[in-house]
């Protein structure tokens, strides 16, 4: 039993090393490379920054759909401050994150304090956001910007992609906070249950609204890394990270800690879901290969982590009874 | 009500056992047309296992035969088939507040159209069916925003709309407990109205004053038994409180002295909210308090009224003299209050984690180093003393609490506070749902938790517990404090009594 316990837990493990043996056995010369291996890591990292985004809101029990805009916006908002405003690109930084963090508060007072679900208020704020791409950009492309901004994202580290480092610094941040300190303990209660943990003390308000506010943080830096990265962005960035973020948190509820959000198993699952993806557009697959991979992997993952719940808690109960 | 008549509804050798423990021993019960039939008993002595048997909730030992005018009725775990003659009316009424009532009454019995649903024809059928029984009211309001009392109508005229007043048996399981007495008056018009066309009503209730304004005869079931079956006519309330207990009632006297001689760790000042109003009371620190009463009479929700998890609309808190100041959960536990909710699925902690988180979720461990840390190792270690401290089984602190039994369920919430640290605990129904071998560790841990100078303020239902554990003992009485009962005069009965009383400003005065 205990064998078979590993086994699930690090079952996403297993799978992905089958799935890079399987294309290593198929297409050797084109997926067994270097720039194969980078290319993978430097463009999930920003997917993986906007699922860390999702994350956070997700460990109190809410749904924050609107980081994938927001990664869109504030590319768009960072570009125009520096291509039409002028601003150096420190500036645009830090207005940027501000503009982020104002976004997650926004969400924060709707969702936490008037008490819209989740859901719907970042629905609504995702609309708005869209529209601000639209405003701000007329619709053009903006940019190019400046060599110093692009800057922050060039280069390797080590061998590493800097902003696969970004990613990794990010990811260790929000591993610590959420899974070892008190505060993230409280996040994952109110996760767990909302009145049991205001009873046991936790403000939740203020918690939620926190939660709110390191997601639109997260979404806006990722939006940050990702214009560094592509040199000029449109308007119509950002909704693309939605369904391989939240599909990577689902995933990862299934790693390492089994029926809890957790960092290490987001970023495994996304990893896991990017190698899939890319050997089969290496093997010739066709673009909507993507969505297709990614949509089914979402819904089994869910069904997955449902059904191994089930399971374990018929296994309580046997024991239970056998005790008894 | 002739011997020759056929009973609207007759019960023979009902039984049940519940994991070895009897509920119903070998009960006869028989209502006749045209009568509305009390059944009374205390908190668990069956009455609420006979209903749900009769309502097909629980299967009830072989050998039972029940029978409806005379038709037999299959008492097999299965609710009774649309077209039985009986219909029951429960303490959660089962209507949707926000549709009106013509939506209501088409849920159970659908509307008069079939292909299209005109407002005006629903609107006018329901209108003659509810004036059928008298009643006038706007069909068209969310019915949320009408009276209780027509609320209570509105749901037994479409429990019993398909069956014909003559062979009807009614069960109202408590229906009117959250009514106010003058608007049960309404409700009696309608059951009498019930009975003068031929019906037979069940009715199941606290309120001894009800039984006597309205009922024909009375069942009282006392630890599973029936006590007797007599006429109402020419009882007492007193009667029927001695029917329920078992024994005459002693006359009432004033309190005496207390033995209060240490500080007072928790005042609570004319709180209200809830179905609780002004509510004071003092504990001391080594005293373990007791709040029971009645289901509706608001000790079920004093508790969390104090603990600021639920809204209140006036009073003060204070513990150890300071004033707790805002109510809210959070302020609560840092000025040393503990709260433990009888809701241990729910509210008390969370079945999905494992004991040490459980156990340490109050206040959670910093680790050594200059940054938090809070790492599973340490944390279990932390957990581990409270654990054993409280002889908790299984004893590994990375179980999770669902796998646990109750007893051990509620021991783990105990740990959680003990380490938090309190000065005053509340506890609600500490002992539901727990086993009765269990009890006594739990009792163990209350009378721990109160070594150190804390007090201990603990809600019951069950009266016997409530003079068993406590040094004193806060009997509410329609959202009042009824009486405050310790030493001899502390006993079961009285705490019973007190509880039955109908109202509790006559209580107070009597005791002046």
């Amino acid at each position: 039993m205990k064998l078979d316990l590993q086994l699930s837990r690090f079952s996403g493990l297993y799978l992905w090393a089958l799935i890079i043996l399987i294309f290593a056995i198929a297409i050797p010369d084109s997926f067994l490379t270097s720039t194969t291996a980078k290319s993978i890591a430097s463009d999930e990292s920003i997917t993986a920054i906007v699922a860390l985004a999702a994350l956070i809101p997700l460990a109190c029990g809410c749904f924050d759909i609107s980081v994938a805009q927001l990664v869109g916006t504030s590319a768009v908002v960072a570009g125009s401050l520096m291509s039409k405003s002028g601003a150096s690109p420190e500036l645009a930084i830090a207005l940027t994150l501000l503009f982020g963090l104002g976004i997650g508060l926004i969400n924060g007072i709707v969702v936490a304090r008037i008490g819209v679900d989740s859901l719907i208020a970042t629905l609504g704020m995702s609309s708005v956001l869209l529209a601000l791409s639209g405003l701000l950009t007329k619709y053009q492309f903006v940019g190019p910007f400046p060599d110093s901004f692009k800057q922050i994202v060039s280069g390797d580290f080590l061998g590493i992609p800097t902003i696969t480092v970004y990613m990794v610094i990010v990811a260790v941040i929000v591993w610590y906070l959420l899974e070892h300190t008190p505060l993230g303990r409280r996040v994952f209660a109110i996760g767990a249950g909302e009145d049991a943990a205001r009873l046991a003390g936790v403000r939740t308000a203020r918690y939620k609204m926190g939660a709110f506010l390191a997601s639109g943080f997260l979404s806006s830096l990722a939006g940050l890394l990702l214009a560094a990265k592509i040199g000029q962005v449109g308007p119509t960035v950002g909704p693309e990270y939605l369904l391989p973020a939240f599909a990577a948190c689902f995933l990862g509820t299934t790693q390492f800690k089994p029926g809890r959000f957790n960092v290490l198993g987001t970023i495994l699952a996304l990893y896991l879901l990017a190698t899939g993806v890319t050997g089969l557009q290496l093997v010739g697959g066709e673009l909507w290969i993507t969505d297709l991979f990614n949509g089914v992997a979402l819904v089994v993952a869910v069904s997955a982590s449902i059904l191994a719940a089930k399971r374990k808690s018929r296994r309580q109960k046997r024991l239970a009874a056998a005790r008894a | 009500m002739s011997a020759s008549e056929t009973p609207a509804l007759r019960i023979e050798g009902l039984s049940k056992v519940f994991e070895g423990q009897a509920a119903l021993e070998d009960v006869d019960f028989e209502v006749s047309p045209g009568e509305i039939h009390a059944l009374l008993g205390q908190n668990g002595c069956g009455k609420s296992t006979l209903i749900k048997i009769l309502a097909g909730y629980h299967r009830p030992e072989p050998g039972a035969t029940c029978a409806l005018f005379g038709g037999p009725l299959e008492l097999d775990g299965t609710p009774p088939a649309a077209d039985a003659p009986i219909r029951f009316i429960h303490q959660d009424l089962g209507l949707l507040g926000e549709l009106n009532a013509v939506d209501n009454l088409a849920l159970t019995s659908g509307y008069q159209g079939h292909w299209w649903l005109g407002d005006r024809r629903e609107t006018k059928a329901t209108h003659e069916y509810l004036r059928q029984y008298g009643i006038e009211i706007d069909v068209t309001v969310p019915i949320g925003t009408l009276s209780v009392a027509t609320q209570a109508m509105l749901a037994i005229l479409r429990a019993i709309k398909d069956v014909p007043a003559e062979r009807l048996v009614l069960v109202v399981d408590e229906a009117t407990a959250a009514l106010p007495s003058e608007e049960i008056k309404i409700v009696f018009e309608l059951l009498r109205e019930l009975r003068q066309r031929g019906g037979a009503v069940v009715y199941v209730t606290h309120r001894l004053g009800e039984v006597l304004e309205i009922a024909d005869r009375v069942t009282v079931l006392r630890d599973g038994r029936k006590v007797e079956t007599r006429p109402v006519a020419g009882l007492s309330h007193d009667d029927l409180v001695q029917l329920i207990i078992g024994r005459p009632v002693e006359a009432f006297y004033a309190t005496g002295e207390t033995h209060r001689e240490k500080e007072v760790v928790l005042a609570v000042e004319g709180i209200s909210g809830g179905s609780c109003r002004d509510v004071s009371l003092e504990v001391h620190g080594g005293e373990v308090v007791g709040v029971t009463g009645l289901v509706g009479s608001g000790y079920e929700s004093l508790l969390r009224l104090i603990f600021g998890g639920e809204e209140r609309t006036a009073g003060a808190v204070r513990v150890g003299g300071a004033l707790v100041e805002p109510a809210d959960p959070s302020t609560s536990i840092k000025a040393g209050l503990a709260f433990a909710p009888g809701d241990r699925k729910r509210l008390s902690a969370i079945p999905a984690w494992s004991l040490a988180e459980n156990v340490t979720l109050p206040r959670l461990p910093r680790g050594s180093g200059p940054l938090p840390w809070l790492g599973d190792r340490g944390e279990r270690r932390d957990a581990q003393q409270w654990i054993d401290q409280l002889a908790v089984e299984p004893r590994n602190p990375a179980t999770p609490l669902s796998s646990l039994s109750g007893g051990n369920q509620q021991r783990v919430v105990i740990a959680r506070w003990l380490r938090c640290g309190f000065t005053a605990l509340l506890l609600e129904d500490p002992t539901q749902g727990v086993d009765v071998g269990a009890k006594p560790a739990i009792y163990e841990a209350l009378a721990a938790a109160t070594e150190n100078g804390a007090g201990v303020l603990m809600s019951t239902s069950d009266a016997e517990e409530a003079a068993a554990v406590c040094d004193r003992v806060f009997v509410l009485v329609d959202g009042q404090v009824g009486a405050v009962l310790e030493g001899s005069q502390q006993t079961t009965d009285r705490i019973m009594a007190t509880a039955l009383s109908a109202k509790a400003d006559d209580l107070i005065g009597a005791s002046e």
